[in-house]
């Protein structure tokens, strides 16, 4: 029997800037040994849109609608930090039931941002019916934003002080009617999909991200709670009204992109519980405080921070006394989880690779701003 | 923390003062490294984040750590000129600022020494200057 000696070389391909997979404008360079992950090193940079050099030529009012376009799957986070380091710098009280509103904001966004997540991610694995089933129930949340705000998905919810407006009639009935139904169609979807053989051997085990390195990447979100650390904003620092409401902080110890998936499966049943408290414990009152007509914050500094369905979504601001921010720093969770998934990738194949990258779920909008 | 801070970069800390949540402390750039690893053994093991102001008279470097403990936050800020600036790297003490010196870099023209890989990271490779600065 003749042996013949096979050459073989390490190749580097580009996965992106297209590509369906990636969730966005990225690139990533692979060293690849065959199907095998040497190295890994994303590109980024392909949706920057100065956005925060933008900020210093608007003013306060003016930033807002752009704080939403960030990590466009959530607008109401993004606004929820500024809008929270604006109102420190001003020392503005709101309105509780503006806090209200906003928690009401916040999680809707929760939920359609997840539920894009399920979506997209059993639609990375091939399980294409889930992605239909998970954006028929996001489209009742996007009903409610439209009722509530005029807009689907950047929604420019919140204004310095509160929120744009009031509930719309019938917007607490629809969306308890949500609440009611959510949580069925999720244990549809734990039978379709969560228990599927093939969803657990390509998510079981795969993309470890042990929590020494999580938290020395500053990760955070379902990302670092998916590594058994069980840090939260809304628990850390709250905000809002959150430190009034009952919720559990989901966490999985298992570190790979199951356990990861999980925390976001048990969030969306946890928004809902949280969605049902705010929409009873409602308050009568402003849906947003008085503002001068030109807002100029005194001089200084403030962080504000909100937990996005990423992580942790901070918003720096730093004010010389003038009608527009000196700085507008916008520090993006998914920017950070980027930075540690060369190391997650390493070993794994190609196949794993998306797997790997869904289960983080970044949003370019807010790693490139 | 803030005696801490002063026993250990005695001169080095120009000014100290806690914010609510944070410690605001402004630091000379040659103690930066020192003041890092010694947040960091005090609990302040999670770097929030790295970045940068232009206030037309200088350079603000602005190190932002926290404590998943306590939940406080150390801010360090340190003072450098508006060009040609050289700062000495964090990228050994924190893993997240390996990316986070990257963008200061490209956005400010801040480098930082000892940084493994200082490149572009939102710009192309051949873009000229640094978009950031006033």
């Amino acid at each position: 029997m003749q042996k013949h000696s096979v050459f073989t070389e390490h190749v580097t391909l580009n996965m992106g800037p297209q590509h369906p997979s990636t969730h966005g404008v990225l690139r990533l360079e692979l060293d690849l040994e065959g199907e095998v992950v040497l190295e890994c090193r994303p590109v980024i940079g392909y949706l920057h849109r100065g956005v925060e050099k933008i900020g210093e030529a608007r003013t306060y009012p003016q930033f807002l609608p752009y704080t939403d376009r960030l990590d466009y799957l959530s607008s109401a986070s993004n606004n929820g930090a500024y809008v929270q380091a604006v109102e420190k710098l001003l020392g503005l009280e709101v309105p509780e039931r503006a806090k209200y509103l906003r928690v009401i904001a916040l999680e809707l966004n929760r939920i359609a941002s997840h539920l894009i997540f399920l979506a997209t991610f059993a639609n990375d694995l091939a399980a294409t019916t889930l992605f239909l089933y998970a954006v028929r129930e996001r489209e009742t949340v996007m009903d409610l934003f439209e009722s509530w705000v005029g807009a689907r998905l950047t929604q420019s919810t919140m204004r310095i002080g509160g929120v744009m407006a009031d509930l719309p009639e019938g917007f607490i009935a629809k969306a308890n009617a949500f609440c009611r139904l959510l949580p069925q169609r999720l244990n549809e979807y734990d039978r379709l999909f969560t228990r599927n053989r093939i969803f657990e051997v390509r998510t079981r085990g795969v993309g470890i991200l042990p929590p020494e390195i999580a938290l020395d990447y500053a990760c955070s979100g379902p990302t670092v709670r998916g590594s058994g650390v069980s840090y939260d904003v809304r628990r850390a620092a709250p905000y809002e009204v959150y430190d009034r409401l009952d919720f559990d902080v989901v966490t999985f110890s298992s570190c790979d992109c199951l356990a990861r998936y999980l925390v976001r499966v048990g969030e969306l049943r946890q928004s809902v519980r949280i969605l049902e408290q705010c929409l009873e414990q409602l308050p009568e009152g402003d849906y947003c405080a008085k503002t001068p007509r030109v807002l100029k914050p005194p001089a200084g500094e403030a962080y504000g921070r909100v937990e996005s369905p990423r992580g942790e979504f901070g918003c720096y601001v730093v004010s010389d006394g003038g009608t527009n921010p000196l700085r507008v720093r916008l520090r993006a969770p998914s920017f950070f989880h980027m930075a540690v998934l060369p190391q997650m990738l390493k070993g794994w194949k190609i196949g794993d690779v998306v797997a790997i990258l869904g289960s983080i779920d970044i949003v370019l909008g807010e790693i490139d701003r | 923390m803030i005696e801490r801070l002063r026993t250990q970069l005695g001169d080095a800390l120009e000014s100290a003062e806690q914010v609510g949540d944070e410690l605001r402390a402004r630091i000379r750039p040659a103690a930066l490294v020192a003041a890092a690893r010694l947040c960091k053994e005090n609990g302040f093991t999670y770097p929030c984040d790295i970045t940068a102001v232009d206030t037309r008279t200088e350079l603000t470097l602005v190190y932002r750590l926290q404590s998943l403990q306590t939940k406080q936050q150390v801010v360090l800020s340190v003072g450098v000129p508006r060009s040609g600036a050289r700062v000495a790297s964090l990228s050994r003490v924190y893993g997240a600022a390996g990316w986070l010196e990257r963008e200061v870099y490209d956005l400010f023209g801040i480098r930082f020494e000892g940084h493994p890989d200082l490149r572009r990271i939102l710009l192309t490779d051949d873009w000229e200057g640094h978009p950031l600065l006033k």
